[in-house]
């Protein structure tokens, strides 16, 4: 049966776009992402404990980013609280960033990938 | 002695012409409990991962897809004769059901990147203390990936309106904050892919907001897993 | 550079970038792949398997790690 216009025993699957480059520049996260998802040594499970903690951190912050965006939103927050909570939200971002560059993280390396659900952020 | 495993299948005796897997290695067929499996016998234990790797393993798989439909094994999947019998006979049912689930079909893929909707920044306070102004970037971030997950979620369900006719399984991941928005695994009866092709191409049409990338058809990479009795709640056995 | 040529280059980058999405982290596992559940509901699925070490190392580094 007939499957594709070009030579059925192909290599090379039939690929359709009129977008090759920005297509392209989304893709090319995939062979980054190439040696770092297979290779497991000792020494990375350590990190891999530490990116598991600081991902689920990292989850909750942004939770908290929401949560006050909409409390801010609703206008259920006088300035002053909008100041402190501002400020305290500013100092989190800050301190996970320090984590995140002790263990040597980048901000790619904080997902969890959750199979068929996608990923946590 | 490793054997490096591409995929299983039924029904395959022999490869109609030879071909050169990982490394440049010899493919042979491998036959467990009247399955067939497509494996490479390795000299080492470890197989380098690159790209050309993750290539010659695709093309593996694809070499049988215009006879039968195959389920791939992941990318690296290097093990022990025994514990391949052992899994094969482990899973037997599984894998057999799993065949005669895909049998016919082949992957078909589709994404789509759409432009980022941006909400208007609001007026600003020239008063603002820095904590505000933390907190009105942050507004609009959060605003912005909300309208963007709307509209992720109105284009996989536009998606899915169109093409449900068509399709005999789905596998859609969305990113609405990236460019590339969905990404989708669609399971197609061998017969219908003209169709669904087709049906594409008026749906590219009738969207001009969108970006569409086509390819296909693929073994089934996205449908081929069978479950592991490993799961525990609350805990990891 | 004429625009054929170019062209040319992106479907074969094009190409090639789309069977790595296809091949990598999908397909039929062999072991270990464990998923944690919370009401039934998969949470996260943690990948044991050692693709491609030896599978020496792989018991060494699995040995290693704390258990609960």
């Amino acid at each position: 049966m007939e499957l594709s216009p070009k030579n059925p025993l192909s290599a090379e699957p039939d690929v359709e776009t009129a977008h090759a480059e920005e297509f392209i520049e989304q893709l090319r996260c995939v062979t980054d992402t190439l040696p770092s998802r297979i290779n497991i040594d000792a020494q990375s499970v350590e990190q891999g404990l530490a990116k598991l903690v600081l991902t689920l951190i990292e989850f909750i912050r942004r939770l908290l980013e929401k949560q006050a965006v909409r409390r801010m939103e609703g206008g259920d927050l006088s300035p002053e609280q909008i100041e402190e909570l501002g400020l305290a939200l500013m100092r989190l971002e800050a301190k996970l960033q320090e984590l995140k560059t002790q263990f040597g993280l980048a901000d790619e390396d904080l997902n969890l990938d959750l199979g068929p659900i996608g990923r946590l952020i | 002695m490793k054997l490096y495993v591409y995929c299983v299948a039924e029904d395959v005796e022999t490869l109609d012409q030879p071909i050169l897997g990982i490394s440049g290695a010899a493919v042979r067929v491998l036959k467990l409990k009247d399955l067939s499996l497509l494996v490479t016998d390795l000299e080492t234990d470890a197989v380098p991962v690159t790209g050309d790797n993750a290539l010659a393993d695709a093309a593996v798989v694809r070499s049988i897809l215009d006879r039968t439909t195959p389920l791939p094994f992941r990318f690296g999947t290097v093990v022990g004769e025994e514990q391949l019998g052992n899994y094969v006979s482990a899973r037997e049912a599984a894998l057999k059901a799993k065949l005669a689930e895909l049998r016919g079909c082949i992957e078909m893929s589709v994404k789509i990147i759409s432009d980022q909707i941006q909400p208007e920044p609001r007026p600003q306070d020239p008063a603002q203390g820095p904590g505000a102004t933390f907190l009105a970037a942050k507004r609009r971030e959060i605003l912005g990936d909300e309208s963007n997950a709307a509209r992720a979620a109105e284009v996989s369900q536009w998606l899915h309106k169109q093409l449900s006719s068509l399709i005999r399984n789905e596998q859609v991941t969305l990113r609405p904050t990236d460019k590339m928005i969905l990404s989708a695994a669609h399971l197609v009866e061998r017969g219908k892919v003209g169709l669904y092709r087709e049906k594409l191409a008026e749906m590219r049409q009738n969207r001009r907001d969108l970006h569409f990338l086509l390819s296909g058809p693929w073994p089934p990479y996205s449908f081929a897993n069978i479950e592991l009795e490993l799961k525990t709640q609350f805990g990891v056995s | 550079m004429d625009v054929a040529v170019i062209e040319e280059w992106e479907e074969s980058e094009l190409s090639l970038l789309e069977t790595l999405d296809h091949v990598l982290n999908r397909g039929l596992v062999i072991a270990g792949e464990i998923t944690i559940a919370v009401a039934d509901i998969d949470l996260i699925f943690v990948g044991l398997n050692v693709l491609v070490s030896s599978v020496e190392t792989a018991h060494e580094v699995l040995r290693k790690r704390p258990t609960e």
